[in-house]
């Protein structure tokens, strides 16, 4: 009888345990919209990836809505999601081990300092395009979720640039880290033209107005800082 | 003790009746071997009776998915179980190890092209995957690699990683004792890697695409397993990718 009731208070003790970690999980991540962002299926992922690759052929680029609430990324080849950088920047990480294993410059450590110094580049990108965007008091309905999951689009070509170098050597990993950069620059361009600049300009319409030429500048600033990523954080993997 | 073993059997089919609750009283009172022979329900429940309430016993989301009516009573009068050596259940039964299900989980992944039906990950086992890990980590050891942390280690973070993972693409969620009994079920090909490496070197050609294949093989299995169990349609290929990361990182232990 002693030890039922000890079991009794173990597994109550358990579950108040898990419910406390439930409640404050809720205050630290969003849940809720993060599901939104993982609510994608193999054919969109299929689609996006040849977008990242080939963005020149796509002519439609706008997100659609439904009800004044985004799609889920399953029906719209436009809206972003997290699966992909998320995966991508996994994929890197180990990309990075195997290319430091050929090199024999492989260590457990070496591993973890690579991830860290990505996550910190990434984190440092997005907090300077939210910055950058709160001093040109840019009206966009762009969430933080959703910067870290364009910045996260650039791994995509980081990895396919990685694994053609290990293939075929530097002139490899040159020729398509370049194709890999300036798909992601007009990839950034075309997404974010629709979200920063307004509604007139981005309908090709030439809009005068020294707002309207800012909010270009920081496209494009946004845009070329991609490659200037890709190619930094690469170039020392291949030797 | 003669009188042990008919006790033992008597005692198998006795106790594992349905509304008991009166049954258990009288066990807990009376102390005479012969008298525990009494049957209260006076029916002789089937073998598959004492799977299905061993089962009940062991998990408490279980719902009774297999055909037999419970009764709340049950999970309580367990607990008066202890009273005596006598009124122990067998050892098997109190761990909540079961055999059969355990060998219908290992078909199901030894064969990945079958589709597999939802309900087989109700009952969260840890029994089967725990003596997987077992195995990897003894052939590793016969290959000359000690490397029983790394094994822990990595199953460990990718249990997790898959649950954060699992929990934010589908619907309805999971809980980490699914996806450890799930991924643990699926490096049984792995085991099967590994136990090569003993007799063949794996670093060239072959090796590499043995591995590969294993790779595939585990991953497509675990997907499979969790795609028909969180009724995620169109997403197999996409929860095989990081299973496919996970075991190559276990494949890669193996190789090198």
């Amino acid at each position: 009888p002693v030890s039922s009731l000890a079991v009794a208070y173990g597994t109550s003790l358990a579950s108040q345990g898990r419910d406390i970690v439930d409640r404050n999980i809720d205050r630290l991540v969003p849940v809720g919209r993060l599901k939104y962002y993982f609510a994608v299926d193999t054919v969109y992922v299929g689609r996006k990836l040849g977008l990242l690759v080939f963005p020149f052929m796509h002519q439609d680029w706008q997100v659609r809505y439904q009800q004044d609430a985004p799609v889920a990324p399953r029906f719209d080849v436009n809206a972003p999601d997290l699966y992909i950088p998320v995966m991508a920047f996994i994929t890197y990480v180990l990309v990075a081990g195997l290319a430091l294993g050929t090199q024999n410059r492989f260590s457990p450590d070496s591993l973890g300092l690579q991830a860290s110094s990505a996550l910190a580049w990434l984190i440092v990108e997005v907090l300077a395009i939210l910055l950058s965007l709160y001093l040109v008091t840019v009206n966009t309905d762009l969430t933080t979720i959703d910067l870290i999951a364009f910045s996260g689009y650039k791994y995509v070509g980081m990895i396919v640039g990685l694994v053609s170098g290990l293939l075929f050597g530097k002139t490899g990993y040159y020729v398509v880290l370049g194709w890999c950069c300036i798909s992601i620059f007009v990839f950034m361009i075309k997404t974010l033209r629709l979200k920063i600049l307004s509604e007139a300009a981005a309908e090709g319409v030439l809009v005068r107005g020294a707002k309207n030429q800012l909010r270009m500048y920081l496209t494009m600033a946004i845009a070329a800082v991609q490659p200037l990523f890709m190619y930094w954080l690469t170039y020392h993997l291949i030797r | 003790m003669s009188n042990f073993e008919q006790f033992h059997s008597d005692f198998y089919q006795s106790s594992y009746t349905i509304d008991n609750q009166e049954g258990y009283n009288s066990y807990g009172s009376n102390e005479n071997l012969c008298g525990s022979r009494k049957n209260p329900t006076g029916e002789r429940p089937q073998a598959g009776a004492f799977v299905t309430s061993e089962m009940l016993l062991s998990s408490q989301s279980y719902t009774g998915q297999i055909l037999q009516p419970i009764c709340s009573p049950d999970t309580l009068s367990h607990l008066s179980y202890t009273n005596g050596f006598d009124e122990e259940p067998p050892l098997l039964e109190e761990l909540g190890i079961n055999f059969d299900h355990i060998w219908q989980k290992t078909l199901t992944v030894l064969n990945p092209m079958k589709p597999a039906d939802g309900s087989i990950m109700n009952e969260t086992d840890l029994t089967g995957p725990m003596v997987f890990c077992l195995a990897l980590g003894a052939t590793l050891l016969l290959a000359g690699k000690v490397h029983f942390g790394y094994v822990y280690g990595m199953s460990a973070i990718g249990c997790l990683a898959m649950h954060a993972l699992l929990n934010l693409m589908s619907v309805t969620g999971v809980s980490h004792g699914c996806v450890a009994s799930v991924l643990g079920y699926c490096l049984l090909p792995m085991v099967i890697l590994s136990g090569s490496a003993v007799v063949f070197s794996l670093q060239g050609i072959l090796g590499t695409l043995l591995a590969l294949f294993i790779v595939g093989w585990c991953s497509l299995s675990a997907s499979k397993i969790f795609t028909s169990a969180l009724a995620m349609e169109g997403q197999q290929l996409l929860i095989a990718y990081p299973c496919a990361l996970l075991y190559g990182l276990f494949a890669l232990l193996t190789v090198f």
